[in-house]
Formats: C-alpha cells, sequence, structure tokens
C-alpha cells in the first residue's frame, strides 16, 4: 500500500497513529492492514484499527551507506507496538544519531515527519519513531 | 517422480564486467554447461532461467530468459522466465528439475544470471532493496539491516545471547576467503585476515565491510536428464539431484516459536534425500553476510544453538575438514550475482563431487551435499523464498 495511506497525520485523539487492522474472529492486529487474518486464516474479518501511537523499541542499527532517496547515517529499527505487531520502523531526525542514544526496551512515541530530506523523499510523509517521555534523547 | 542427474555445469566468473550485458555474461555460463556435458544443444527441451533485479537495472523488464537464450542460439523452446529474488538460481533449478522428474521432458536447461554493475552503486543498491516487500523498501531498509537486527536473525541479539565477538562474526568471511583466494571464479580473491575484516569499516553495526557480499555480475547453468537416461545423453560422472525443496516464508506474529523456515526446508529434504546433517561431505549456502554462516549451521542441523564458531575454530567446516561450508569462498567471496547464485551453488558442488575443483578440491570428494539458497524479506517477518537441494553421486 502506498506509505500515506499507512498512517493517519490526525487520528482520534489528535495525534498520529498507524493504520493496521485487526481480526473480529481472534483479536490477532497487524501492520500494515490485510484483508485476511494471518494467525485464523478467516477472511473478511479485518477491521481498520488506529494503533501504535507508541512503541517499545525492539532492535536498532545505524546504517552507513543508503539507497537512493536516503542519507546515511541513518537510524534503522524494529518496535514492538502495544497492540501486537512487530514492524520495521526509522527514527525521527530529532534523534541524534550516535552509539548510545537509543536502548532496546525503551519507549517510544510516534511522529510524521519527510522521509529523508533528500529531494526524492523530503515532500514524502512518513511514519517514524522517536524516544518517549523520560526516555526523551534530550532529557 | 523420475530420478534426476545433473550432466553439465558452467559458470561465468563473478566481479565487474562493465563491457558485458546479461546476456553475454549467461552466454558463457549456459555454454560451459553444454560443452561440460558434451550434449547437442538442439537435444534441450526446455529452459528456466532465474534473474532478479535485470528489469530495474538493465531496462529489460520481460522475456529476459528468452533474450538470453536466443544470444546463446537457443529458440524455440518453452522458457520460463524465473523470479524469486537472491533464490532465483535455486528456483530455476527447481522448475527444471521438476520437468524431468515428472516427465515432461528429458533434457532441460537451468541458467541463473545477474548484471549488477551498471555504474550507479546507489541504484544497484536501491534495486537490490526492491526484492523486499515493497512497504519495507520503501521506508529505506537494507539487507544488512536486515542481518543485523531483524528479529528472524538479529546478528546484534545473537552476541549478546551467544556471547558472540566480533571475531566470532568474522569468521566465516576470514574462512571463506580462503577457499575464494583458490577458485578462478571467485570475485575478491584475496585472503583476508582477522584483523582485517574485524577492523574494516561499520557497513551497518556490527557487520564490517567485509563481513558482507557485494554486488557482482556473474552466472551458472546446469544441465538436467533422466538418472536412467544419463549414458544416452553425455559420458560425465552424473550427480543425482536427491532432493529440491522450495518454500516462501512464513507469517511470523511476535512470540512465534516455530522453526525457522530454513530449518523447515533443511528437514524436508533431508527426509525426502533419505539422509541427514552428518551424512553432508559439504555444504554451499547462504552467507549474504559473513555471521549468516553461523546462523545457518544450526539451522541446517550443523551444530546445536550458539555453537557455530566451534565448527570453524576445531576446522571443521573448513577446506580440509570433515564438512567444509562454501568451498567455493561464498557469497562473501566467490561473489553474490543474485539471480546466478543458487546454481553456482549447485557448480560448485558438482565440481567438488567430481573431484574437478581445481586448487580448493576437497582431498575426498564428497558423496552426498546440499545447497542452501535463500532470497527477498516479506513484511510477516520471514525471507521470502528458501531453497534447499541435496545432491548425491
Amino acid at each position: 500500500m502506498p506509505l500515506s495511506d499507512s498512517f493517519y497525520p490526525e487520528g482520534s485523539d489528535g495525534g498520529p497513529c498507524l493504520r493496521g487492522s485487526r481480526c473480529s474472529e481472534c483479536g490477532t492486529v497487524v501492520f500494515p492492514k490485510m484483508p485476511v487474518c494471518p494467525s485464523c486464516l478467516c477472511n473478511g474479518v479485518m477491521a481498520e484499527a488506529g494503533i501504535g501511537r507508541t512503541a517499545r523499541l525492539f532492535s536498532h542499527t545505524i546504517a552507513r551507506v543508503a539507497p537512493k532517496g536516503f542519507q546515511a547515517p541513518y537510524y534503522q529499527a524494529f518496535a514492538d507496538l502495544p497492540e501486537g505487531p512487530r514492524i520495521f520502523t526509522l527514527i525521527g531526525s530529532e534523534c541524534p544519531i550516535k552509539e548510545g542514544v537509543l536502548r532496546d526496551g525503551m519507549e517510544l512515541r510516534l511522529i510524521i515527519e519527510p522521509l529523508a530530506e533528500t529531494p526524492e523523499n523530503r515532500d514524502v510523509l512518513a511514519y517514524k519513531y522517536v524516544p518517549a517521555g523520560k526516555d526523551r534523547a534530550d532529557a | 517422480m523420475r530420478e534426476v542427474a545433473i550432466i553439465g555445469v558452467g559458470a561465468h566468473p563473478s566481479g565487474q564486467f562493465s563491457g558485458k550485458s546479461l546476456k553475454e555474461i549467461a552466454h558463457t555460463a549456459i555454454w560451459n554447461a553444454i560443452e561440460d556435458a558434451g550434449i547437442g544443444p538442439r537435444r534441450i527441451e526446455t529452459a528456466y532461467v532465474g534473474n532478479s533485479i535485470g528489469g530495474l537495472l538493465t531496462g529489460q523488464e520481460g522475456v529476459r530468459g528468452q533474450v538470453i537464450l536466443q544470444h546463446s542460439g537457443i529458440t524455440g523452446i518453452p522458457v520460463v522466465n524465473v523470479e524469486n529474488a537472491c533464490a532465483s538460481g535455486a528456483t530455476a533449478l527447481r522448475g527444471a528439475w521438476l520437468e524431468i522428474a515428472s516427465g515432461a521432458v528429458d533434457v532441460a536447461v537451468a541458467v541463473g544470471a545477474e548484471k549488477m554493475f551498471v555504474g550507479d552503486t546507489a541504484r544497484s543498491i536501491s534495486a537490490l532493496a526492491s526484492v523486499s516487500e515493497l512497504d519495507l523498501s520503501e521506508m529505506g531498509m537494507q539487507f544488512t539491516t536486515v542481518y543485523a537486527i531483524h528479529p528472524k536473525i538479529n546478528i546484534k541479539k545473537k552476541m549478546s545471547d551467544y556471547g558472540w565477538s566480533l571475531a566470532d562474526l568474522a569468521k566465516p568471511a576470514v574462512k571463506n576467503s580462503f577457499n575464494g583466494s583458490l577458485n578462478p571464479l571467485a570475485q575478491h580473491r584475496r585472503r583476508l585476515s582477522m584483523d582485517e575484516v574485524v577492523n574494516s569499516r561499520v557497513v551497518v553495526d556490527p557487520l564490517t565491510l567485509y563481513m558482507c557480499s557485494s554486488i557482482s555480475d556473474g552466472a551458472a547453468a546446469a544441465i538436467l536428464c533422466p538418472a536412467e537416461a544419463v549414458s544416452r545423453y553425455s559420458s560425465r560422472k552424473p550427480i543425482r539431484i536427491a532432493s529440491c525443496v522450495l518454500r516462501s516464508g512464513a507469517y511470523r506474529l511476535p512470540g512465534d516459536t516455530a522453526p525457522d523456515s530454513a530449518t523447515i526446508a533443511a528437514n524436508q529434504a533431508y527426509e525426502e534425500a533419505g539422509v541427514g546433517p552428518k551424512d553432508l561431505g559439504a555444504v554451499e549456502l547462504h552467507d549474504a553476510m559473513a555471521p549468516a554462516e553461523l546462523m545457518l549451521y544450526e539451522r541446517l542441523g550443523l551444530c546445536g544453538l550458539g555453537e557455530g564458531p566451534r565448527l570453524i575454530d576445531e576446522g571443521i567446516t573448513t577446506l580440509k575438514g570433515s564438512q567444509p561450508v562454501n568451498p567455493s569462498g561464498g557469497l562473501c567471496s566467490r561473489g553474490h550475482p543474485v539471480g546466478a547464485t543458487g546454481l553456482l551453488q549447485i557448480a560448485e558442488l558438482v565440481w567438488q563431487m567430481r573431484g574437478e575443483a581445481g586448487e580448493r578440491q576437497m582431498e575426498q570428494p564428497p558423496k552426498v551435499t546440499m545447497a542452501q539458497n535463500q532470497g527477498g524479506l516479506l513484511l510477516g517477518q520471514d525471507s521470502a523464498a528458501y531453497a534447499i537441494t541435496i545432491l548425491k553421486q
């Protein structure tokens, strides 16, 4: 699905959220949305759900090379959403890129910002996570 | 199903061949295989041609197989184009194998070819990233990252779980660079020291440059026929395909404790071939990033959890060991022209089993060998394609 369809900049609570789907049969939540539940294999039972306002950092690294449209160095990460999915994500640009700033297990919050500060992607909005609350990088 | 034999293999060296096109690189491999089998090209009844990113990189989006084969003089026969990311080569082999096993045809060729050097490295890296599901690649996810932190591999976490050091991660690269130094078909023929691998620049923490396979041009081909009819077509010593397994990744929810898909594919291949891990005399496996070799030892049943570095320390998987792994030099040294890799693995194993591997020949040609090839990445947190082939004398 297009990147712009994978999130709402302003969800029901006014803040951003990801557009996942939840199975009405078994409760499995997935992101991005799917028409079939990958757990119980029921079709037509997935309903859209606003998810991922917060997350917990599962793993992260700093990439020192970049494909076209991205600038190295940049963070790459996997995050666990409280609703269940474990997703690939980028880290917001407010977070300084150096070893020790991020810790696996730390709390994150969702932000929406340009995918990358490159001619190809500066006008493309994307979902990313940044350290939340007391885990704020600048705290 | 009929038993199938490989009667000819051929390869084009891996590396940067800026003056050559995809079909020119493939031509060398195809005709080396034809001449190796000693078969007339008109005997070939069908072809499966594996290529992954040639559409994006060369602009030839459709019918690459027919274009490649026509350049080699092979026309008119059914041609199936195969795209399965880095497992395209093994998937092409499986198609050719099924054609003969089913009795549909008697002689088939499987080809794998890739042209990755196009004068713009960022474009090649982007094309490679696109063999992951688009939702991942458009977010800037790279394969190096997958090996470093993806939940299903997570080399970073293995370092803390198993106590693996950076030197442990480097061991397969050091071992395989020695094998590659003996292989005239290899892309990187310089023998690397532990210091060089550990201290080369970081690409994606904790992976350093020499732990990563690089972009490459290359091709390989294999000619197959029924095992019972080998003498009709070729005087070469036949190598039998004991099993040829292909699986796609599963959708993995967090907390999923099912075995890894590479393990599931390997177990199926062992069962169909009637052999076990201890029977393997040599293995070519998919070390796209060197530390993956340590993980794959576990997943193929060659050792227990976390024991990978020991197999190298004790020399078991070195060229002179009891179970050499990646005698060709593997993806990091021999090269990883993605659509060709699966068939480059097969060619190496055939040469080792015949005793024709030159300076890198194992002392005793192995009787049973395995090729493990995989590719792509899905949102569901598994690779897209897993292929295992077991060969027997």
